[in-house]
């Protein structure tokens, strides 16, 4: 009946640039008709894997294989990536850059044009395609006027044509809101069992990608197929944590309950849990460890201050009436879908651009005082990619550019930097050049740059984006430590609901240049309405704390406080 | 993200009679009418095709705010350029037109005549029905077309692509540009043309030109990954989306198009094989 589709024996590949050999001796075998998840840490090769088996290795990146690849009854290294595009439809992570066409749907047709098949043919196959994903409305539309979300499904119908058979997401939710994540999905899985296609997601966000069921996970780490086992085992055992992979909250939650899983336990869905043989458990440990509400911020000085504040561009608002304040010291999350406002938010608070209704006060003061230089000095903007904040070559140049900007003397210059790189334990490195960092340690590169001015306030435009739990882990510690031992203010700007409920006391959610919610975090996540209107996603703790019969508000108050309280023990 | 509008380039089809024409009408049509203005020195043909494009560019309904902004400057700079020329050698009519009726004199050297004026005249005529023909074909075709157009007349569609790709990605890329330089001005970069020198600000624009490069060259790999996993350069031939059937349009634009043809060859024919000595035909010379 299980016919093989992919088959990898005694698999090996090495990078041309590269010592060592990036996937090491993969044996593995996918079935027609499998839903697999590739699951993996960043690094792990889980996208190499991914990218032998659409055929960009070894046809756009050369390097060394041993052992054999077989898709569809093709050995890899023979073939070349056309054939291969045949029977392998890939949607990649960056769903910008993918998105050849200027119109939606000249970019699902790409593939027929360069199988020169006729219009005529092609209207049919784009209008069925479209139709599929649901995209049929947007046809004439432009990249620049669609989501993430939306072009995410038009790369998605690009590849849907004849007669693909194995469908490859790699990434797919790395640049998606958590409600469009959950749209993605569904989709996948609609089309799985509809069409009856092979699909394989790469991901390292497992809880997400189990929304809908999957067949198998194989477990991708250091080059090596470590698990290849069904979703149920994968959550009993503990090996995730230490790979560096999230476990689904709910899990986690059920596990700091000091409950263990056996074999009769089925975990992957939630909505499947049998709460019955783990409730008394986890009332009794949601009971003794219930928590004090504390005030979200530790001092009473209001740092910052927004006043009836609005902007708009040209017809567009873009924030309407909004007002908040924030006190020295806090962690604050802003949360909202993209074209909320939380963007204009930021450069309205690093002066790039003036309210034109209401104030923003800092420290008492009207910003509208401050030159925007000047403001730099009070208020820092740490954008999501390091790689448009980098001008240097050498990471201690790049930390003193902007004090030399700023015209501040040589001596000050010297002094300020060197706390600056101790204080994000950049020092040993400050003669590095930057092109040798990895991702994690250019974003701190560019963190320590901001700080260089000693900012009060830093506002850090999604930290996360992209990152795997380790990665993401070692970012979020450093801020956190900032917060912690420099009482530095953070704004977290961020869709990433997992980082607003562990390293943000409170958050600021943002629909339609209004400011819809101002609370604690568990408060937010725990409000249905301001979920929906926001575009995320409510976290598997509520729906754990409704099953149980707790109330989910202080459920996921006392995960908090627990994940924080395990998180300092183990510092 | 209206950015692709501000370079004037139409990325969805417009509605008028031009904009359906298919990309393959839109650049016959224009690459042999630019010829053809190449080609003449003649008013006689010259001012029938200002007239024609001024009517095709009033038929594309355009923004003409906008227009008149281009065309004000263009027309500024073109009068400029006249005015420089005639400094340099006031009796130009002498040469290219074959005769010099004074009629006005500032000193020996400069002196207005007839046949300066005449040849400024064309000149500036020949300018810009070449420059409004150019606006008209930018603002009637959109990037896919023009590769659709191009590939028509047998440039190899790689290339073709790379034209319909620069349009697709510029808006990113000026998209990235801004971002960096917020991120470089709220770290106390100063772009202020009032507060700081060009030459300082020629700097730090480059400095930012940096990070945007380093940007780019990521994108560019995913694009070219995308295009590869997608089949681009699989066949020698391509068909293209973008470009639909014949219209009524077409079929009536084609004779026309074919007849500017006919007349290019005659203009050519002539120029090289029956050559005059004096290559602007003037109404009182010849």
């Amino acid at each position: 009946m299980s016919e093989p589709v992919i088959v990898f024996r005694d698999f090996s590949f090495c990078y041309k640039s590269q010592q060592k050999d990036t996937l090491k001796n993969i044996n593995l075998t996918i079935n027609k008709g499998e839903k697999v998840l590739i699951l993996g840490p960043s690094g792990s090769g889980k996208s190499t894997l991914g990218n032998c088996i659409n055929g960009l290795i070894p046809f756009s990146y050369e390097g060394k294989i041993k052992g054999s690849c077989k898709v569809a009854g093709i050995e890899t290294r023979e073939a070349n990536i056309f054939t291969l595009s045949g029977h392998v439809g890939t949607v990649q992570q960056d769903t910008d850059a993918q998105f050849i066409g200027l119109s939606v749907g000249e970019d699902i047709a790409f593939s027929l044009e360069n199988d020169a098949v006729s219009r005529k043919i092609m209207l049919e196959k784009v209008e069925e395609a479209a139709t599929t994903v649901g995209m049929q409305e947007f046809i004439p539309e432009v990249p620049y006027d669609l989501s993430g979300g939306q072009k995410q499904k038009v790369a998605l119908a690009g590849v849907l044509h004849d007669d693909v058979d194995i469908l490859l997401f790699d990434e797919p939710l790395a640049a998606l809101d958590p409600a469009m994540g959950m749209t993605a999905v569904d989709l996948i899985d609609q089309i799985h069992r509809n069409q009856k296609k092979t699909v394989l997601i790469i991901e390292h966000r497992l809880e997400d990608v189990l929304y809908r069921h999957v067949d198998r996970i194989i477990l991708i780490a250091d080059g090596e197929v470590r698990l290849d086992t069904t979703p149920d085992e994968l959550l009993r055992s503990d090996i995730l944590k230490s790979l560096g992979i999230r476990e689904p909250l709910y899990i986690s939650a059920l596990k700091n309950a000091g409950i263990t899983f056996g074999p009769q336990d089925h975990l992957e869905d939630i909505n499947a849990i049998d709460i019955s043989r783990y409730q008394d458990k986890l009332r009794s440990h949601f009971e003794a460890g219930k928590p004090q509400l504390r005030k979200p911020h530790v001092s009473d000085e209001v740092i910052l201050k927004a006043e009836h504040v609005s902007f708009s561009y040209g017809d567009v608002d873009a924030l309407k009436d909004v007002s908040f304040e924030i006190h020295k010291g806090e962690r604050i999350s802003v949360i909202g879908r993209n074209g909320a406002g939380k963007s204009t938010l930021a450069k309205l608070l690093c002066g790039i651009i003036r309210p034109q209704q209401g104030t923003i006060s800092f420290h008492g003061r009207n910003t509208a005082e401050f030159s925007i230089r000047e403001l730099g000095r009070l208020i820092g903007y740490v954008m999501q990619n390091p790689n448009q904040m980098l001008v240097k070559d050498m990471i201690r140049d790049e930390v003193e550019l902007a004090m030399k900007l700023n015209h501040c003397d040589e001596a000050e210059i010297q002094k300020s930097a060197d706390d600056v790189l101790k204080m994000c334990d950049l020092y040993s490195m400050r003669n590095w050049p930057i092109s040798v960092l990895s991702y994690g340690q250019r974003k701190r590169v560019t963190i320590a740059s901001i700080l260089s001015l000693r900012p009060e306030i830093i506002i850090v435009d999604e930290p996360t984006a992209g990152q795997d739990y380790r990665h993401y882990t070692e970012i979020m510690g450093f801020l956190e430590k900032l917060n912690r031992d420099y009482g530095i203010t953070i704004l977290f700007i961020t869709h990433d609901m997992h980082l607003a409920i562990e390293y943000t006391d409170r958050s600021i959610v943002f629909t339609d240049g209004q400011l819809i919610a101002d609370d604690y975090v568990f408060r937010v996540l725990s409000n249905e309405d301001i979920i929906t209107r926001a575009n995320l996603k409510q976290t598997s703790l509520v729906q754990l704390a409704v099953k149980a019969g707790i109330d989910p508000e202080e459920f996921i108050h006392a995960f908090i406080e627990e994940e924080r309280r395990n998180r300092e023990s183990h510092e | 993200m209206n950015n692709s509008k501000r370079l004037f380039v139409n990325v969805k089809p417009g509605h008028t009679f031009l904009d359906h024409l298919t990309g393959k009408t839109k650049v016959r049509t224009f690459l042999i009418l630019i010829f053809v203005l190449i080609a003449t020195w003649d008013i006689r043909v010259i001012l029938p095709f200002l007239f024609l494009f001024i009517g095709a560019l009033i038929s594309l309904k355009p923004d003409w705010h906008k227009v008149w902004g281009v065309l004000g400057f263009i027309i500024i700079v073109n009068l400029f350029n006249l005015f420089l020329m005639w400094l340099v050698e006031p009796n130009y009519g002498l040469n290219v037109v074959g005769g010099s009726t004074v009629f006005g004199r500032l000193n020996g050297f400069y002196v207005f005549t007839y046949e300066t004026f005449w040849y400024f005249f064309v000149r500036f005529s020949k300018f810009m029905a070449t420059f409004i023909l150019s606006l008209v074909f930018i603002m009637s075709i959109t990037p896919s077309e023009f590769a659709a157009g191009l590939y028509s007349i047998k440039v190899p569609y790689k290339a073709c692509t790379i034209v319909s790709l620069a349009f697709r990605y510029i808006p990113d890329i000026a998209r990235d540009f801004q971002n960096i330089r917020i991120s470089m001005q709220a770290r106390g970069m100063e772009l202020d043309s009032k507060r700081t020198k060009l030459g300082n600000r020629v700097k730090q624009n480059i400095l930012i030109l940096a990070p945007l490069i380093v940007t780019s060259f990521d994108r560019v790999g995913n694009i070219a990954n995308a295009m590869d996993l997608r089949g681009f350069g699989k066949k020698k031939i391509r068909t293209y989306y973008a470009e639909h059937e014949d219209t009524k349009g077409d079929r009536i634009m084609k004779p026309v198009y074919l007849a500017f043809l006919a007349l290019l060859i005659v203009l050519t024919v002539e120029k090289y094989g029956f050559p005059s000595a004096y290559e602007v035909w003037c109404p009182w010379i010849h």
